[in-house]
């Protein structure tokens, strides 16, 4: 029984090492087709890769790279925002996303003019969520081990210096509690899409036969706020909003 | 002056009356045999129509007028508010023929409002016999090869084509028309009607049974449009318009009071029809001809000539007409440098007899750099069927002026420049990397045991702090702990002096069980054999081990008053015995 089991775990860590070598094979022609210039077929293969369910910041990176080399500026943009939310601090592709920005027909800019709200977009946005999550576990245990040092050393003291420390990291350790929250539901909503047609008519209602609000071009990043048939309301960074058709634009959520 | 004014106005009132009034004249059949009935009516309809007498038949050498007979009716009828009615006379005489062959109902005429009409002759044959329908066969489902020349005269399927020459993709019109005379309780599609040859678009599809009078071939039937479609011709040559099946159900008339009528079923079909398709001539046919055939208007505009740099706006192309709409391409835009044209939104309309209709062509235009631009005519180019021959229609040019702007979205003119510098714009592929799937650590089961484990720190530290406690104020319960550590070091010692078979083994053994039993049932260390005794009884220590103890407490006394002391043998049964009895304490709670 102890053999076949053993057997069993190993074919199975064999397949998957079979499995990830395949995918680095892949990735390798890839970089090469890329390098050859020959783009298509280097987008054509890093998609083969991650349409094998790999959710990786890299291969979102490179495919980014690919849609730019291929002019498709808006699908570039898709994916440098997906890289930048599997790594937040992804800087080659925070870099990209910033240059394919500035060239879209609609001037756009990551961060606001806002000097508080500009600095703690750079902190939230420099702190992937795995790093998050290490920091709030070392925060947890440093919290756990000055609890347990008070009931331990400190319990018949009459010192109020560890319970302020303490107080103090419960603090951070709850502010940190709550960017994680916030990281969290960022990582996984679908609210925010990109514009992939070449141009939207914005509409104040879901239909043609309404008012035009405004014309938005491709690679427009901008947030949905409610669907109606073959209609979205978007809302865009400058606080405009209107209707436009959904097959315009794609969501930034991992496939 | 005047008089001549009014007799004018009298002279247009009448003209008007006169015309709003119609005659038409029909016959219930015109194929009877000489012992059967003819009925020939004179329907006089209009809005204004006056009650005459029976209109006076001419003297007919080939029928003889039985008698007359009258009715009218009246139809009122509000559209958009506007109320108008139509009253409608009817005029019927029984004829009987007096001889067989082929006979003539000449033209009546009728003066109305001193106005003079007159009805169309009809042709009426005359056969030996009745032509009255035959006594009802057995089976209730009759197909239209073994009917009775007369249910195929009172009931059948006729196609109306509104052309039948035509160019390749010219749209016709096909109806397909059910007449009948006969009291229909149900109908039915019998089967699918293939248009091969044909792109087809339905026009009408009936959702009820509804009828309408109408005269064919001088008889008056009910008629009722089963299917209209229009047919777009895709090849040339001879096409066939493919015929229609229907199951018809027919009431059946009563034959006596006890018969409460049944119903009948007939299956029938058309007489398919033929059209021509001829190809569009390819003889001075235009560069941008775009496939369209029919007849066309173009109308074009923009939705602001006065622009900023940036701005997008609407040029709109409207192709309006009868033809093929939703099958030609659009007309192709001249090229205009600092204005980039987007992908156009086509949108076509089409009216409900499906041949005319609107093709709207919106190109969204963008203008990338400040000056005056000319947007240049636009050409459609389209075969016209009715003068067959090529037609090339223009719009206006447009004057554009573009301002400098600096609107919320600035355009970027240099943007396909930056794409192509290669390096100095996006950062370099990432190479040589192991690419795996990037995992969040929240939906990893170690993370979250690695909390579980640091939470447990918590309650382990209270229990570690009790413990120490415990251990600084409670000297019992120090000597309870450690008395086990005590009496292992003595039984070390024990088993050294057994293998040397000393008797000092004894007073070891004595020692370290004293001790430990002394510790453990929180008595002082020295305490008498028997009051250890009665402290393990009072634990309730089986009576067994309770002898065991209190012999090898007598063995260790009697061992230090014996000179000689006892043999190898004795210490190590006493040995084994001790070793036994420790064991059994331990298991004990004491």
């Amino acid at each position: 029984m102890y053999k076949l089991m053993l057997t069993f775990v190993l074919l199975l860590t064999i397949s998957s090492v079979i499995g990830e070598n395949q995918i680095d094979d892949i990735f390798n022609q890839a970089i090469s087709s890329y390098e050859n210039r020959d783009f298509e077929s280097a987008l054509e293969k890093f998609v083969l890769i991650e349409n094998q369910g790999v959710i990786n910041a890299d291969l979102y990176y490179n495919i980014g790279n690919c849609y730019f080399r291929l002019n498709s500026i808006g699908r570039s943009i898709l994916y440098y925002k997906l890289a930048l939310k599997v790594k937040a601090d992804h800087l080659a592709a925070r870099r990209n996303l910033e240059h394919a920005l500035s060239i879209t027909k609609d001037a756009q800019k990551l961060e606001t003019e806002n000097v508080f709200r500009s600095f703690w977009l750079k902190a939230f946005n420099s702190i992937s969520l795995n790093l998050l999550a290490i920091l709030t576990l070392v925060i947890f245990f440093v919290i756990v081990v000055l609890i347990s040092m008070m009931i331990g050393i400190y319990r018949n003291r009459e010192n109020a210096i560890p319970i302020f420390v303490t107080i103090l990291f419960i603090f951070v350790f709850v502010i940190l509690l709550i960017v994680n929250v916030v990281k969290w539901q960022e990582y996984h909503s679908k609210d925010e899409a990109v514009l992939l047609s070449p141009s939207a008519l914005g509409y104040s209602g879901p239909g043609e036969d309404f008012t035009r609000v405004f014309t938005i071009h491709e690679g427009i990043i901008f947030n949905i706020e409610k669907e109606d048939g073959s209609w979205c309301l978007i809302k865009l960074k400058n606080g405009l909003g209107g209707w436009i058709k959904k097959d315009t634009f794609e969501v930034v959520k991992f496939r | 002056m005047k008089k001549l004014l009014l007799l004018i106005l009298f002279f247009n009132t009448f003209l008007l009356l006169a015309q709003e009034i119609e005659i038409d004249s029909y016959v219930d059949k015109n194929k009877i045999g000489i012992s059967d009935m003819l009925t020939f009516t004179i329907e006089i309809s209009g809005e204004n129509v006056p009650n005459i007498s029976a209109p006076v038949l001419p003297e007919f050498n080939d029928f003889e007028n039985l008698g007359t007979s009258s009715s009218s009716s009246s139809n009122y009828s509000i559209i958009n508010g506007k109320m108008s009615s139509k009253i409608t006379r009817n005029y019927s005489y029984t004829l009987r023929p007096v001889g067989t062959g082929n006979y003539l109902i000449p033209p009546i005429t009728l003066e109305i409002q001193n106005k003079k009409f007159t009805t169309d002759p009809i042709h009426i044959q005359v056969v030996e016999g009745s032509t009255e329908p035959a006594p009802p066969a057995s089976s209730n489902f009759r197909s239209r090869t073994d009917q009775s020349s007369d249910i195929a005269d009172n009931l059948f399927l006729r196609v109306e084509i509104s052309k039948k020459n035509v160019y390749l993709s010219e749209p016709i019109i096909v109806d397909y028309k059910l007449y009948s005379r006969d009291d229909i309780a149900n109908l039915a599609f019998a089967g699918d009607t293939n248009f091969e040859g044909f792109w087809k678009e339905d026009v009408f599809t009936p959702e009820s049974i509804n009828f309408k009078q109408e005269t064919y071939r001088d008889v008056r039937y009910n008629v009722m449009l089963m299917r209209s479609v229009a047919l777009f011709p895709t090849q040339t040559g001879q096409l066939e318009i493919p015929s229609l099946s229907l199951n018809v159900d027919i009431r059946e008339k009563s034959r006596n009071f006890f018969d409460f009528g049944s119903t009948r079923r007939y299956s029938i079909q058309n007489d398919p029809e033929t059209i021509q398709v001829k190809p569009i001539p390819t003889e001075n046919r235009p560069a941008d001809y775009v496939n369209a055939v029919g007849s066309f208007q173009l109308t074009s505009g923009i939705s602001e000539t006065n622009l900023k740099v940036g701005d997008s706006f609407t040029l709109t192309i409207i192709i309006t007409g009868n033809g093929n709409l939703k099958q030609f391409d659009v007309p192709k835009l001249p090229k205009v440098t600092n204005l980039r044209f987007l992908d156009p939104e086509i949108s076509t309309e089409i009216n409900k007899n499906v041949i005319s209709g609107k093709k709207t062509i919106k190109y969204l235009i963008i203008a990338q750099e400040k000056g005056n631009y000319i947007l240049p005519a636009i050409t459609f180019t389209y075969f016209d069927t009715d003068k067959h021959s090529f037609k090339t229609l223009r719009t206006n040019p447009i004057d554009l002026a573009v301002r400098e702007g600096n609107l919320p979205f600035i355009s970027s003119s240099n943007a396909q420049s930056i794409v192509n510098e290669e390096g100095a714009d996006i950062g370099f592929v990432i190479t040589n990397k192991q690419i795996r799937s990037q995992k969040l650590y929240f939906n990893s089961f170690v993370y979250w045991l690695i909390w579980f484990i640091i939470f447990l720190f918590i309650p382990g530290s209270y229990l570690y702090s009790q413990e120490r406690d415990k251990l600084k104020t409670n000297a019992d319960y120090v000597r309870q702990k450690q008395a086990a550590k005590v009496l292992k070091k003595y039984m070390k010692q024990a088993s050294l002096l057994v293998n040397k078979n000393e008797p000092g083994f004894y007073t070891t053994v004595q020692q370290g069980l004293g001790n430990y039993l002394a510790d453990k049932l929180k008595e002082p260390r020295g305490s008498t054999t028997d009051k250890i005794i009665l402290a393990l009884t009072a634990k309730q220590v089986p009576p067994m081990l309770l002898k065991n103890v209190q012999t090898i407490f007598e063995t260790c006394d009697q061992a230090r008053f014996m000179p000689g002391g006892f043999s190898q043998e004795k210490i190590k049964l006493d040995f084994k015995l001790v070793n036994d009895t420790i064991k059994e304490i331990i298991k004990c709670k004491l």
